[in-house]
């Protein structure tokens, strides 16, 4: 391959890269994208949901229209699991809103959608996208490490083509794991208590099954998340409609794990077997299991986002977080890949990658969503942390509800008489005050 | 659903050669934690009393990279696959 025959070198065609790769394209750039999966989104286990964006309408006109998502989630569910019950709000957006066009004198409301989606499908579509914009698409290649010279990032040591790789600009979307910029030395690696472990099971049924079952119609999803199901390590269960699958599984912060010493599987075995759970998996059939790292500690795990020749996005720079109330990530990919692009084709034409220049990428990064999100909901990451919110506080609730709605023959009690001895040998008052005070201050 | 089950549905692209090695299995014998036996989620790890020493069945990774984190002993040469290789996710 001949060497400075491309402007910039991507790596990994997720949603990060192949926004970049795509995004450079548009402005004229010589873009290669390296992928080390057979096809992008041969890695990918998502399964989840991307709430709606306009970036890649920026990027692919028309975007939500064409893009081969399965289910545009209009009802969302989080409930919190006890032992003996379990106690669910429900989110219900206006039928319409799945609606992908928003036509005129429409009163769909897309802004309050979010799209599951089966990544191998739409990593692959959406790298189509960047190849018919221009990108270099090279799949099976995988990124050894960086090619530094002076000071510089100046390529990317591959296998699969034996071989480096020399542009003046690398965009390192290579995922949670962040090699590469670890590799440049922009962070030391993150840590087990900075990340979460996510497993999934895919269970396939009927689209006629799963509308029904979800009381959904035409090409509306629902979502459930679940409080207090992970045995006592910080985490949660999910529970995603594609069109004909379910996405089933659980995400639990490593260091929780570890420290528990329970095999992630088990507690999927027990999840799925679990009271709220098992009904909703009646006569569906398992069919794939598949196991992923999320980032999870927002912007205190943000590496250094770029240096001379070399900027970060997506994962790999931390882009990914859940406030127990919403999850982000693809999102986020996407904005960071674009912003990524966008002032990699300003210093590419300027001839200028130093380390002052790229820099403005992180102000950029500053001005936009993503660190301000991160920034917005700091105090509530921080929060996700705390253990008694996986273990005590979804037991209280349950025993609260259980006692609100028995009946048993014996006279009635007010909810403030009922929540104190629900939290009477649980929890101690001063303690409650203080993480609803913690609480308040992360969401309020 | 049953645990054994889960293994048998990933479909791989298995390379010859592993891609992540106990290249210093002698740090696993005093690991107080051995954290990688259980939090792995492909059940990849184990600990032998015969062999007095971590094993890992590479053919079953689900290159998350678990094992990379918890290893805070440095035990393991880690890479993901040789391009191509490796787990491969079904489409639909």
């Amino acid at each position: 391959m001949p060497a400075a025959s491309f402007d910039a070198i991507v790596v990994g065609a997720g949603p990060a890269g192949t926004s970049a790769a795509l995004g450079l394209a548009r402005k004229g750039a010589r873009v290669l994208l390296l992928e080390r999966g057979e096809y992008p989104g041969a890695k990918n286990m998502f399964g989840g949901m991307m709430v709606y964006s306009p970036v890649p309408e920026q990027l692919v006109p028309g975007f939500w229209a064409v893009a081969p998502w399965e289910r545009a989630v209009t009802r969302r569910v989080l409930s919190v699991v006890g032992e003996g019950s379990s106690t669910s709000m429900v989110f219900q957006a206006a039928s319409g809103s799945e609606q992908p066009s928003a036509g005129a004198g429409s009163t769909s409301d897309r802004t309050l959608t979010a799209f599951t989606m089966f990544r191998p499908l739409f990593d692959r579509w959406y790298a189509e996208q960047a190849v018919a914009g221009g990108v270099t698409l090279l799949t099976g290649c995988r990124a050894e490490g960086l090619v530094v010279r002076d000071g510089a990032v100046r390529g990317v040591r591959v296998t699969g083509i034996d071989d480096t790789v020399e542009a003046p600009l690398v965009i390192a979307c290579d995922g949670v794991l962040s090699l590469l910029a670890k590799d440049a030395g922009l962070h030391e690696g993150f840590k087990p208590e900075q990340v979460a472990l996510g497993v999934r099971a895919l269970y396939t049924c009927t689209e006629e099954e799963i509308d029904e079952r979800f009381g959904l119609s035409g090409r509306e999803g629902a979502t459930q998340e679940f409080l207090g199901c992970t045995e006592g390590v910080r985490g949660g269960g999910f529970l995603y409609t594609q069109t004909e699958t379910l996405s089933v599984g659980l995400v639990v912060h490593l260091d929780s794990l570890t420290e528990r010493r329970i095999p992630p599987y088990e507690l999927m075995e027990r999840f799925v077997a679990s009271t709220p759970v098992a009904p909703l998996l009646r006569g569906t059939r398992l069919v794939e299991y598949s196991a992923h790292l999320l980032p999870e500690a927002g912007r205190r795990m943000v590496p250094r986002l770029s240096m001379a020749g070399l900027l970060v996005a997506g994962d790999a720079a931390g882009f990914c977080y859940t406030n127990g109330l919403t999850q982000e990530g693809m999102n986020l990919a996407m904005t960071s890949g674009l912003l990524a692009a966008e002032r990699a084709a300003g210093a590419l034409s300027d001839g200028d990658l130093s380390a002052q220049r790229l820099a403005r990428y992180a102000e950029d990064l500053k001005d936009s969503p993503v660190l301000r999100d991160l920034k917005t909901w700091s105090r509530a990451i921080d929060f996700m942390h705390e253990d008694r919110l996986f273990t005590v506080y979804p037991r209280l609730v349950s025993r609260l509800m259980e006692d609100l709605y028995r009946s048993d023959g014996r006279s009635k009690q007010r909810i403030g008489r009922l929540g104190r001895r629900a939290i009477k040998d649980e929890v101690s008052l001063r303690r409650l005050i203080t993480d609803l005070y913690r609480g308040g201050r992360g969401y309020l | 659903m049953i645990v054994d089950d889960l293994f048998d549905l990933v479909s791989y692209r298995i390379h010859p050669e592993a891609h992540i090695v106990v290249a210093r299995p002698e740090l696993c014998r005093e690991c107080p934690h051995r954290a990688c036996t259980f939090s792995c989620p492909a059940r990849c790890y184990t600990w032998s009393e015969d062999r007095d020493r971590v094993d890992f069945a590479y053919e079953a990774c689900l290159e998350c990279g678990t094992c990379l984190l918890v290893c805070d002993r440095e035990a393991l040469d880690w890479h993901y696959p040789p391009g191509g290789y490796g787990v491969r996710y079904r489409l639909t």
